[in-house]
C-alpha cells in the first residue's frame, strides 16, 4: 500500500535534518520562554486602586460564591499546608510565580487572596500586569473572611431583614453569626484575640495565621 | 508577545469562525493528500503494511510542538494562553483503548472520516453515523458513568512537569522518538512489501 | 490514457487534449481522471503541523473533530427533547445556555473546512469515488456495519477522553499534555488488539 504514495526522499531528508538541529537546540535552551514582561498603564491601575475597583469585600466574594457566579476562580496564593488547614470554598491554591505563568482564561473573574491581603495584592497587580482585567483582591485577606463571613459578630440593632441575610450567608458556608449586644462596639478580630480567647476553630484559624507572615 | 492573535482580542467570534473553516481547508487537505480518507490504506497501520498514520500524525506533532517551542523563546507567542488539553488519567486510558478498537474496527478516525465521506467513500458515511450514535449513547449514559469521566482529573499536566525535566528536555526527546520511530516503520514497510515485491525498490 | 480530464471544467479551462507526455508544465489546474499517487505521508503530516501551528498562534488553541459531533447530537437532543437535553450534564456543555446555537461552534465550522478541503484534494487528484474502501475479504455491507460499529465505539471513547486523534493525539501531543500521550499510546494498544480480529476485513 505504501507504493501508492509519492516519496520525495531529498526534503524528507531536509525536514528531518531540522527536526534534528530543532530538539537538540530545544533540550540545551531548556525553557521557551525568556523572561516575561509585563506592562501596565500606570495611570488606569491608579484611577482604579483610587476608586477601590480593585478588590472586592469578603461579602461579596461570599455572595459571588454562593451564586455560583459563572467563571468565578478564587485563588489562594499561600504556603500549601495553610490551604489545606482551611481555604475558601472553591478556591484553588495557585502561589505568586505560578500567578506570573498560568494559563489565563481570558472571560474568568479571578479573584485573589491571601492571610491579609498584601500577596494578594502583589498578584493582583501581576495579573493587571499580564493583561488580566476581571482581577480583584480581597483586602481584608483570610482575616476578613473569618470575621466577616465565618464568623460574624452583629449588633443586635441591625435591622432584621439585615441580620437575616447575613445568617443565611454565614450558614451557606458552615458558619455561625453571632449578635451582640449594641451597648458595645463590634469588637474586631484582634480585639477578640487579645481579650478572652474563644475555643471556636474560626478562632484557631486566625492564631495560626496571625503567627505566620502575611 | 503577539500571539495567540485571538487571545489579544486582535479578532472577534465571527472572524474566528471564518478562522476554523479555513484551517479546516488546509487540514481536511492535507489529510486526503496524505491518503488518510482511504480506510484501506489507514488500517495498514494495524497490519505493519502501511504505516503512514503513524508517520504522518508525528510529522505533525514535531513540527507544531517545535514551532510552539521556537515562537514562545522568540518572545513571539504566549506559550501560558496556548490552550493545553486537560489530562483526566482513567478516563482517558480507557477512552483510548475503547476509541482503538473502534479505530480498528472502523479503519478511520472522526476528522478522516469526513474526508471518506467528502471523497464520496460510503464507509465514511457510514463511521460518521456510527460516531454520532456513540457520541449519543454516551450523552445518554453521562448521568450513571459522569462521575467516572470526570475522575482522575490532573488538569494541563504536562510532559515536563511530569518527567520533572525541562521543556526543552522533553521537546529533544520527542523528536528522538519520533525519529526512531520513522526509522523502525520504514524498516517495517519494507519487511511487508519483500514477499510480494522483490524488486520494489524504496527510497 | 489522457491525465486531462475532459470534464466540463477542464474545457472551461481550454485544456484541449494535451500531449499525455507530460502534464505538469501547465499552469492551468487539471482535473485528474485517474489517481494520482498520494503524497509523501511525511510531507502531509509536515504540513497538518503547520496548519496545527497556525490554529495555536491564530487562536491558541489546536485542531478537533470529535468535538463537532458533540455538538451536533447536543443540538439534535436540545431540538428533540430541550428539557431532557437541559437535565443532562453531558448536552449541557455544548448548550450554552441557549444563548448560542450550539452549532455556530469552531470545531463545526473546522470540520466543514475539512470537508471542503477533503474533496478539493481528492477532485484535484482524481480520487473521487463513489464507492466503499475494504478488502476482498467481506462484504460492503459487512464492511459499512463495522465502519458503524466501530464508529459508535470511538464516539463513545473519544467523548470518554474528551478528544480523539486530532483534539488530544495532534493538540495534545504537540503540547505535551499527559493525558493526551495516554490517549493515544492506549489507543494504538487497543487498536493493535483488535486488528488481528479483523484481518480478514481488510485483505
Amino acid at each position: 500500500m505504501t507504493a501508492d504514495a509519492r516519496r520525495r526522499p531529498g526534503i524528507e531528508r531536509a525536514l528531518a535534518a531540522v527536526a534534528v538541529i530543532g530538539g537538540v537546540l530545544a533540550v540545551v535552551a531548556g525553557s521557551p520562554t525568556r523572561p516575561t514582561r509585563g506592562s501596565v498603564d500606570v495611570t488606569e491601575l491608579a484611577r482604579i486602586v483610587e476608586h477601590e475597583e480593585d478588590h472586592v469585600t469578603a461579602v461579596e466574594l461570599a455572595r459571588w460564591i454562593r451564586d455560583d457566579k459563572p467563571r468565578l476562580r478564587v485563588l489562594d496564593i499561600r504556603a500549601d499546608s495553610e490551604f489545606d488547614d482551611f481555604h475558601i470554598p472553591g478556591a484553588t491554591r495557585v502561589p505568586l510565580a505560578e500567578i506570573a505563568r498560568m494559563p489565563l482564561d481570558s472571560a474568568a473573574t479571578y479573584v485573589l487572596y491571601s492571610e491579609g491581603g498584601t500577596h494578594a495584592a502583589q498578584g493582583w497587580f501581576l495579573l493587571r500586569a499580564r493583561g488580566v482585567k476581571n482581577v480583584f483582591f480581597l483586602r481584608g485577606g483570610l482575616y476578613e473572611w473569618l470575621e466577616q463571613v465565618m464568623n460574624p459578630h452583629v449588633a443586635s440593632m441591625t435591622p432584621q431583614a439585615q441580620r437575616d441575610s447575613i445568617r443565611s450567608l454565614t450558614l451557606w458556608f458552615g458558619g455561625k453569626m453571632t449578635v451582640v449586644d449594641s451597648a458595645s462596639t463590634v469588637p474586631s478580630a484582634l480585639d477578640r484575640e487579645l481579650s478572652a480567647p474563644h475555643k471556636s476553630d474560626a478562632r484557631e484559624s486566625i492564631r495560626k495565621i496571625r503567627r505566620r507572615a502575611c | 508577545m503577539m500571539a495567540p492573535l485571538y487571545e489579544f482580542g486582535r479578532f472577534g467570534d465571527s472572524a474566528s469562525l471564518v478562522v476554523a473553516v479555513l484551517l479546516g481547508i488546509a487540514f481536511g487537505w492535507f489529510l486526503e493528500q496524505g491518503g488518510m480518507g482511504n480506510a484501506r490504506k489507514l488500517s495498514g497501520q494495524f497490519y505493519f503494511t502501511d504505516l503512514s498514520v503513524l508517520k504522518l500524525m508525528f510529522s505533525a506533532i514535531v513540527t507544531a510542538m517545535l514551532g510552539l517551542f521556537w515562537l514562545s523563546w522568540a518572545g513571539l507567542l504566549d506559550l501560558s494562553r496556548v490552550y493545553v488539553p486537560e489530562t483526566f488519567i482513567a478516563p482517558q486510558i480507557v477512552g483510548g483503548l475503547v476509541f482503538g478498537a473502534g479505530f480498528a474496527t472502523g479503519g478511520l478516525c472522526p476528522g478522516t472520516s469526513c474526508v471518506a465521506a467528502a471523497t464520496g467513500r460510503k464507509d465514511g458515511f457510514a463511521l460518521i453515523a456510527g460516531m454520532l450514535a456513540g457520541v449519543f449513547v454516551f450523552g445518554e449514559a453521562f448521568p450513571a458513568i459522569g462521575h467516572f469521566a470526570d475522575s482522575t482529573a490532573r488538569g494541563a499536566w504536562t510532559l515536563p512537569q511530569a518527567f520533572g525535566l525541562s521543556y526543552g528536555t522533553i521537546v529533544g526527546g520527542v523528536v528522538a522518538v519520533a525519529l526512531g520511530a520513522f526509522a523502525g516503520a520504514e524498516w517495517l514497510e519494507r519487511r511487508a512489501e519483500r514477499p510480494a515485491r522483490p524488486m520494489k525498490v524504496v527510497a | 490514457m489522457s491525465d486531462v480530464a475532459t470534464t466540463a471544467a477542464g474545457q472551461a479551462l481550454g485544456a484541449a487534449a494535451s500531449s499525455r507526455a507530460d502534464a505538469t508544465t501547465t499552469t492551468r489546474i487539471r482535473v485528474r481522471r485517474e489517481t494520482a499517487p498520494y503524497a509523501s505521508p511525511y510531507l502531509a503530516g509536515v504540513g497538518i503541523g503547520v496548519v496545527l501551528l497556525l490554529a495555536f498562534v491564530l487562536m491558541g488553541r489546536g485542531l478537533g473533530a470529535s468535538g463537532a459531533f458533540s455538538s451536533v447530537v447536543a443540538a439534535a437532543v436540545n431540538t428533540a427533547a430541550p428539557s431532557h437535553a437541559a437535565g443532562n450534564g453531558f448536552y449541557t456543555r455544548y448548550l450554552s445556555d441557549g444563548a448560542v446555537n450550539p452549532l455556530r461552534d469552531w470545531l463545526v465550522f473546522e470540520i466543514i473546512g475539512v470537508v471542503i478541503g477533503g474533496l478539493a484534494s481528492a477532485v484535484l487528484a482524481g480520487r473521487m469515488r463513489w464507492t466503499t474502501e475494504r478488502g476482498a475479504g467481506i462484504t460492503d455491507r459487512r464492511r459499512l456495519v463495522n465502519a458503524f460499529v466501530g464508529g459508535t465505539a470511538m464516539g463513545v471513547g473519544a467523548k470518554l477522553a474528551r478528544g480523539c486523534t486530532s483534539g488530544l493525539g495532534l493538540t495534545g501531543g504537540a503540547t505535551l499534555s499527559v493525558g493526551s500521550w495516554l490517549f493515544v499510546i492506549a489507543a494504538f494498544v487497543g487498536a493493535y488488539a483488535a486488528a488481528p480480529l479483523l484481518r480478514r476485513a481488510w485483505r
